[in-house]
């Protein structure tokens, strides 16, 4: 009971709520009655072996992919029922930079700042520009980026209309030592700024580093959701290397 | 209201920005364009008179249009497709129409660049006048325009995004436009003076019977196509 209660003053106050979801591609399930909620300013890490549903349930998250059944919410906003005022508060940083190689950098953010309709574009992309060290790429076309500024590029570009919810799909990829330092600080100021984040990543210990909340999803179900202070994190770590490896 | 503006205004800038820095297809559209007219010009030589040229001309203008147009097409959302862009698209605060109608007006931009460019070869390689009607010229241009670009985008965004194989865009694209052709090229052959502006009897063009029908007919496939094309392209998105 005092669970239940405590779960749904969860939902109600939720940033994030995603309630009985399931996907299936060609009859394989994928996701099978996943529920998920995070509070604002609740940073949450999914972790899960390639195929595990990791991808499909951000997606869904974000709107990208429609649930077979059940729903999703951000700050109340049902993506089915209000559609654009749910993506107005979405971010996604994805696989893919989401930006146009023939645009320059700051074009990309201008065309990004017109879509969302952000009233004091000039100054969020400044700004942007600033906390991304892209500044002195600004007029750099896209294409000629290289993987590291182009991720923070595509960072940016899902910051800039200041969205509640944060999704990052293995956005630590591909990134040097000093590129995951800067990506876990941009983390951290919008975690602290009340937003909220939902990563998906394979390192549990960025993972842990990055969120409050450990989720483990295998096979289209949660193997595991806890806050981090529930769990101890060499014990995690050691665990997940063991699932991921297949030993239990 | 201000949003949806300025997400309507953003994709249609985008898409003429990239295509003026990339040059994706409208090199190849004019190429293809003048190869059309010059092989026409070609076989039109030892059988004509001067009588033939308009007609020749007529066919020149809409098969180097359609084709060409249908290229355009093509790439509307192929550019989409480079690094997730499309994502983007979609998970902007703005209906399906809305990124519709953009793509929708970059596409007839596009192909008005490359109608300014083979109209005025048309014109001189058959050597043809258009006397006093350049107006109407240009809104015949502008429906067909407007015709083969709500449906070539589309059926582009059908093939591109469903990853099917181009050559059904053609194909498809051809078969529903064909209805609109009649009158278009109708009313081509009246400004070419092939044809005075009402025909009577039995015939495909005397169906179609006068250059004001034949403009109706075109307003009316336009206005059709567009509003079909809108509502479907929201469905086809969302499946």
């Amino acid at each position: 009971m005092m669970n239940m209660t405590s779960e749904t003053q969860r939902s109600t106050n939720a940033a994030l709520n995603v309630r009985s979801v399931s996907k299936a591609f060609t009859a394989r399930p994928v996701l099978e009655d996943v529920s998920l909620t995070l509070a604002p300013g609740e940073a949450a890490c999914l972790y899960g072996v390639n195929g595990a549903g990791k991808s499909t349930l951000l997606r869904i998250a974000a709107g990208l992919l429609r649930p077979d059944t059940g729903s999703i919410r951000i700050e109340g906003w049902d993506a089915k029922e209000h559609p654009e005022t749910f993506r107005r508060h979405l971010g996604l940083i994805s696989h893919a930079s989401m930006v146009y190689a023939e645009l320059s950098v700051q074009e990309n953010l201008v065309f990004a700042a017109d879509l969302y309709g952000v009233s004091n574009r000039v100054e969020r992309i400044e700004r942007l520009l600033a906390e991304m060290e892209l500044t002195p790429f600004r007029h750099d076309r896209a294409g000629i980026l290289s993987r590291g500024l182009l991720q923070r590029l595509a960072i940016a570009r899902a910051l800039l209309h200041e969205p509640v919810l944060l999704l990052a799909d293995e956005p630590f990829t591909g990134l040097d030592v000093e590129a995951v330092g800067r990506l876990i600080r941009v983390f951290e100021e919008f975690v602290g700024r009340g937003g909220t984040l939902l990563m998906t990543t394979h390192d549990t210990r960025l993972g842990l580093r990055c969120s409050q909340r450990a989720v483990v999803l295998d096979k289209g179900q949660f193997l595991l959701n806890k806050a981090k202070d529930e769990i101890d994190p060499e014990r995690f770590a050691d665990d997940y290397l063991s699932y991921a490896r297949g030993e239990n | 209201m201000k949003s949806v503006w300025s997400g309507f205004r953003a994709v249609v800038v985008k898409d003429i920005v990239i295509e003026l820095r990339a040059r994706h297809v409208l090199p190849t559209m004019i190429v293809l364009g003048l190869l059309i007219v010059f092989v026409l010009r070609l076989v039109s030589e030892p059988s004509s008179g001067r009588a033939e040229m308009p007609m020749m001309a007529a066919a020149a203008l809409w098969i180097a249009f359609l084709f060409s147009g249908l290229l355009a097409q093509e790439r509307s959302f192929g550019v989409e497709q480079q690094n997730g862009c499309v994502d983007g698209l979609w998970l902007a605060p703005m209906d399906a129409g809305t990124v519709y109608l953009a793509k929708l007006t970059a596409n007839v931009v596009i192909l008005s660049v490359f109608e300014l460019v083979i109209v005025p070869i048309v014109l001189l390689s058959f050597d043809l006048r258009i006397e006093g009607r350049w107006l109407d010229l240009v809104t015949v241009l502008a429906l067909g325009n407007l015709g083969l670009s709500s449906i070539g985008t589309l059926f582009s965004a059908v093939v591109q995004l469903a990853r099917t194989r181009g050559s059904l865009l053609s194909i498809v694209v051809l078969v529903v436009l064909m209805p609109m052709l009649i009158p278009a090229s109708f009313a081509l052959l009246v400004l070419l003076g092939a044809m005075p502006d009402e025909v009577a009897g039995s015939g495909t063009m005397a169906f179609v019977g006068s250059f004001k029908a034949a403009r109706g007919y075109m307003l009316a496939f336009d206005a059709v196509f567009v509003v079909a094309c809108w509502l479907l392209f929201g469905v086809i998105v969302e499946e």
